[in-house]
């Protein structure tokens, strides 16, 4: 606790903590000022990708008919996915998606993780980037299934026309343009990265409160330890929106897809 | 609801129908709708400096499409 206490009279974690704080400093070259190409976000999604490559192909390595420990998990998971989200959204059709929407789900919660994985603490996720590309992939997913499936004209004719009588069309088409194809993306990112960038920083301010507290007086100790104790009750928290977000963000990507793949009615 | 017509998948009939992301579906319509149609509306405003009239006749007009969106996209057809 001394320790941090320093750290905070240093002033390398002021109290009300910033947006400044998911901007961590450069490791190669090591505290370089202009040169963010390989920072703890970088390798931590590195990371993310290096143990789910190997988590997968060691648990499937020997599959056998009583499965392991290691290849039960791994098929629970991909069973859940496939099944419960695959399957029940998209029909059928939808196993073909399935690898896809593992890889996203798995990705998503295993990065989302890191928020509160101890000596990590901060999830990739909480940067725009990282949500908006894996909605862009998304986007270009279901429109890429929709013209394939359906052909060009009709895909876009059957996401922009709904079937009403022509006259209110004019009124219909911009919802649905904008709904369909500006909303979509846009919104899964921003869902993702709201909810890791609001739970950092619920966690930041938290922790550094109790420190500012205790800090400004020593009387405020009891109040600095509800505050850890708030950090501790809100990372179990933060562990649910982990596990929903990775959960929300795989489903709607189905419900796009299901949409594109939907025959005319 | 069992009544409902979604958009059948493209597997055999047995398959569940997907109504989870309908939820999502109604309320995006609904608030593009608003989104939209205000925003058109607000340049409107702009143009002929109407003073926000524009973009409240635009919101109305655009959460009457919403509705009607929600009615035709995800309602029991007729």
């Amino acid at each position: 606790m001394n320790g941090a206490a320093n750290v905070l009279a240093q002033g390398e974690a002021a109290f009300p903590p910033s947006v400044e704080d998911f901007y961590l400093p450069s490791i190669v070259p090591w505290g370089a000022e202009n040169s963010y190409w390989f920072t703890k976000i970088t390798a931590m999604v590195w990371l993310a990708v290096g143990i789910l490559i190997i988590f997968f192909l060691a648990s499937y390595r020997k599959p056998q008919l009583v499965p392991t420990k290691k290849q039960w998990l791994a098929e629970s998971v991909y069973g859940f996915v496939r099944n419960n989200i695959a399957v029940d959204m998209i029909g059928h059709a939808g196993v073909r998606f399935a690898p896809y929407f593992t890889t996203l789900f798995c990705f998503i919660f295993l990065t989302n993780l890191f928020a509160i994985v101890p000596g990590l603490q901060i999830s990739p996720n909480s940067h725009i980037a990282f949500p908006a590309f894996l909605a862009v992939i998304s986007y270009v997913l279901f429109i890429y299934a929709g013209i394939k499936h359906h052909g060009a004209g009709k895909f876009i004719k059957n996401s922009l026309i709904p079937p009403a009588p022509w006259y209110i069309l004019p009124l219909l088409i911009p919802i649905e343009f904008f709904s369909t194809f500006l909303v979509r993306p846009f919104s899964l990112a921003v869902r993702l990265f709201a909810n890791m960038f609001a739970g950092h920083m619920l966690l930041l301010v938290f922790t550094l409160g109790g420190f500012a507290m205790i800090n400004a007086n020593a009387l405020l100790a009891p109040v600095s330890l509800l505050s850890w104790v708030m950090t501790i009750a809100l990372t179990f928290l933060e562990f649910l929106v982990i596990a929903l977000q990775a959960y929300v963000f795989t489903v709607l990507t189905a419900s796009y897809v299901q949409g594109a793949l939907a025959d005319e009615h | 609801m069992a009544g409902d017509q979604t958009p059948q998948p493209t597997g055999g009939p047995g398959d569940t129908p997907p109504n989870a992301g309908q939820g999502w579906t109604a309320l995006t319509y609904l608030i593009a709708g608003m989104g939209v149609w205000g925003f058109i509306g607000w340049l409107v405003d702009q143009w002929l400096d109407t003073g926000g009239i524009a973009t409240g006749i635009g919101v109305v007009l655009g959460m009457a499409g919403g509705i009607i969106l929600v009615v035709r996209r995800l309602g029991t057809p007729t």
